[in-house]
């Protein structure tokens, strides 16, 4: 006899701030601990923690990855990517003539756009074949090298449209990453609804692609109104001579964060209409998925995530992670049910590589890119 | 909440029984049992308190265990319900991790820097020629030329020459000073042997013992390769931290940016060494010091006025060690009653330059004998680098 667990929510995240707080404090203390050696330890020790909070039709999501895996994909970096890139930027610049030294470095940069699209694949293979569920692996079958040069195909088209090729870009990376993911032998499909992907995106991208310019103004006026206010009320600027040093610097920074307050707040809609977009454009096995990203808490999920990350210098950067993984897994609903019984193990061949150039990339926060 | 059995071929659970031997978990699923033994088992649980059971190797099946069976296998394994049957690593790894990164650090943060004297000395002159015209690449980005230095720069090098000299400075004929319009008072020596002082720092001086204190200070950092070891133990460092930090993230942005002049910084020792050896070409010049510990202790007080990180201190007056024990140094080798290094009227010639004079009220020229040595004649002087010859870009 079958049995299914009878939820009431088909995905949560019960994961509670405190207790993802602790390892982060713990993991922060033994990167300082070991120069940050520790790092694929505390990556596994957090993903673990997270995965396992994470609970689909009742039953958890559980990540069985090893740190020494992680390890070793860093040692295979070393020589492939860190050597050339120590030899590109420390001796070159140094021992070649300027001309070849620059054309190395400008190669490398070039380069590493299809390489860190690579890395992103390797590093959703290797995270997909690491999560179970049920028992049964997730994978990510498809090349990386085509995932690769599909994205600087879409980098140099997004370039040359100044960017308004990006929603299309999104969806398209999504699409390729989507189809080719597997639960156990079962594809995900990115469906066509008889739409554009990226229907519904371009007004909220709009408003982020103004973003900058609007932000840029705004900022400016803002400070303008509160020096004006002060002035007005007499707390200060009667003379110049009290402009000093701090005053102008502490204006600038505030101008400066409040710039990119209202940039963040100005691309969240967008955002938030790529996420739900995509989440309502894959299917399993018939079942449809439906996410409930709304434009302000995702902002003040983001904003969070960022004062986290920036306060603790990089090194509370999961809790924001987690913050993130758990808005988007308490509002993503499954439509339908797939037959699970039918869903047999995966097939797909497992990563060997670790994350290797995902690390050297810094690609994730600390917690993972599913 | 029951005992299920997930069997790792299809993505459902199964009613189960679990009992519990010695050394073995039976599970019983319909007909089939299967028996696991504790040691082969490992934890997979969820974050609400449920024990979930896995095989190693991992074949798939999980077994999710009701609340009673969870008392019972705590009593019948209780070494399952250790930290490392969850994937806890041991402190024997965190240990040597730990002594991984600092072994690393060893190497690279002390072996790279003792081995900086003979590595700089071995660098061929190209290859430091080759590193110059980065330095003055950078200089060019924050300094502009001075048209109207010439017959400054000419004097200062007459002196740096005569004090050269005095000393028996081999290098005496690579080392050439130049002027610079700079917005804020320093001096500098890069890595072909030049001096580039900022006109600032003229402006600043108030008597040309101070500037000349300054100047032997940089002469020494050259004699004594200095500029080069700087170097070397910045990549060093630079490597050190992309190894271990790894990514385009901060680590990669110290390394990064340890390759850059303005992050260079010479050692305690290597300031310390400067500081001695440039009190001797003092001496040797017949060049009172106190002209440098005057300018060490207005430092001083300046430092303690300003607010901290607003120096606007020259970076060889603010390095290591204290300035107060630097001043100190320079007070105890002053002699009384010499001539300035620079006579009255040069002085003026060199105040006056690169609009030197313009940054603060120049003070009277200073009164006094003319210098005990002869400037050196206009046959011997150092030879001009074409590269700063011309405006250093």
């Amino acid at each position: 006899m079958t049995v299914e667990a009878a939820p009431t929510q088909s995905f949560a995240h019960t994961g509670k701030l405190f207790n993802v707080l602790g390892l982060a404090f713990k993991n922060a203390a033994l990167n300082i601990l070991t120069l940050t050696l520790y790092r694929f330890w505390a990556r596994t020790a957090m993903r673990r923690r997270l995965w396992s909070r994470a609970s689909v039709m009742g039953d958890p999501l559980e990540y069985t990855g090893t740190a020494s895996e992680l390890f070793r994909g860093f040692l295979i970096a070393l020589p492939t990517f860190f050597l050339p890139a120590i030899l590109i930027f420390y001796i070159a610049p140094l021992f070649m003539d300027p001309t070849t030294a620059f054309w190395l470095a400008a190669g490398f940069y070039l380069i590493a756009i299809p390489l860190i699209a690579a890395a992103r694949y390797w590093m959703r293979r290797y995270q997909l074949s690491r999560t179970r569920w049920r028992g049964i692996k997730l994978g990510l079958a498809g090349s990386a090298g085509a995932f690769a040069w599909a994205s600087f195909g879409w980098q140099i088209l997004q370039t040359l449209s100044l960017g308004w090729y990006t929603p299309v870009a999104r969806m398209n990376r999504a699409k390729m990453m989507w189809e080719n993911a597997r639960f156990g032998d079962q594809p995900f499909e990115f469906i066509d609804d008889g739409e554009p992907p990226q229907r519904g995106l371009w007004l909220p991208f709009a408003l982020g692609w103004f973003a900058f310019p609007i932000a840029y103004f705004g900022g400016i006026i803002l400070v303008i109104m509160i020096v004006a206010g002060m002035a007005g009320a007499g707390v200060a600027f009667p003379t110049s001579e009290e402009f000093t040093p701090g005053v102008i610097i502490g204006i600038g920074v505030g101008a400066i964060l409040l710039m990119l307050l209202l940039v963040l707040l100005l691309w969240a809609p967008y955002n938030a209409a790529a996420m739900n977009r995509i989440a309502s454009l894959i299917s399993l096995d018939g079942a449809r998925f439906q996410l409930k990203a709304k434009t302000f808490p995702l902002f003040f999920i983001s904003l969070a995530g960022w004062i986290i990350t920036i306060l603790s210098l990089g090194l509370l950067a999961p809790v924001g992670g987690y913050l993130q993984v758990r808005y988007v897994l308490n509002r993503l609903e499954i439509i339908g049910t797939p037959k699970f019984a039918e869903i047999g193990q995966s097939i797909v061949a497992d990563s060997e590589a670790g994350e290797s150039l995902g690390d050297a990339f810094d690609l994730d926060m600390g917690v993972g890119v599913i | 909440m029951q005992t299920r059995y997930a069997d790792g071929r299809a993505a459902v659970t199964h009613d189960a029984s679990a009992e519990f031997t010695a050394d073995t978990l039976q599970v019983s699923v319909g007909e089939t049992r299967h028996a696991w033994p504790y040691a082969e088992l490992h934890r997979a649980d969820d974050g609400a308190g449920r024990v979930i059971l896995k095989r190693k190797p991992d074949t798939g099946e999980r077994l999710y265990l009701s609340e009673y069976d969870s008392t019972r296998l705590q009593d019948a394994a209780p070494a399952l319900f250790k930290p490392r049957a969850s994937g806890v690593e041991g402190r024997a790894t965190v240990a040597g991790l730990t002594a991984a990164a600092w072994s690393l650090a060893a190497v690279f943060l002390l072996g790279v820097p003792m081995a900086a004297e003979p590595i700089a000395g071995q660098v061929p002159p190209r290859y430091r020629e080759q590193i110059a015209d980065i330095s003055w690449s950078q200089v060019g980005t924050f300094t502009d030329y001075c048209d109207d230095s010439d017959e400054a720069a000419r004097i200062l090098n007459d002196m740096a020459y005569r004090m050269m000299t005095a000393s028996n400075v081999e290098m005496r004929d690579e080392v050439w000073i130049t002027i610079v319009d700079a917005p804020f008072p320093n001096a500098f020596a890069l890595p072909d042997n030049s001096i580039v002082v900022t006109d600032d720092l003229m402006a600043l001086a108030e008597h040309p013992d101070e500037l000349t204190g300054v100047i032997a200070h940089e002469i020494a950092h050259i004699e004594h390769n200095h500029v080069m070891k700087g170097i070397i133990r910045s990549v060093g460092a630079g490597i050190f931290f992309d190894i271990v930090f790894g990514g385009a993230g901060a680590g990669q942005m110290v390394a990064i940016a340890s390759v850059n002049l303005a992050s260079l910084r010479y050692s305690r020792g290597d300031e310390t060494d400067a500081d001695l050896r440039g009190l001797d070409y003092l001496d040797a010049a017949g060049i009172d010091a106190g002209g440098l510990a005057r300018l060490f202790e207005r430092f001083q007080e300046e430092a303690d006025e300003e607010a901290p990180g607003a120096s606007s201190i020259p970076t060889m007056l603010s390095s290591h060690p204290a300035t107060d024990a630097r001043a100190a140094a320079a007070r105890a080798r002053s002699r009384q009653g010499l001539a300035p290094s620079i006579s009255p009227a040069d002085w003026q010639i060199v105040r006056a330059a690169c609009g030197a004079a313009m940054v603060e009220d120049v003070e009277t020229p200073v009164e006094g004998p003319a210098p005990t040595t002869p400037p050196t004649t206009p046959s011997a002087p150092a030879p001009i680098p074409p590269e700063v010859a011309t405006k250093p870009e």
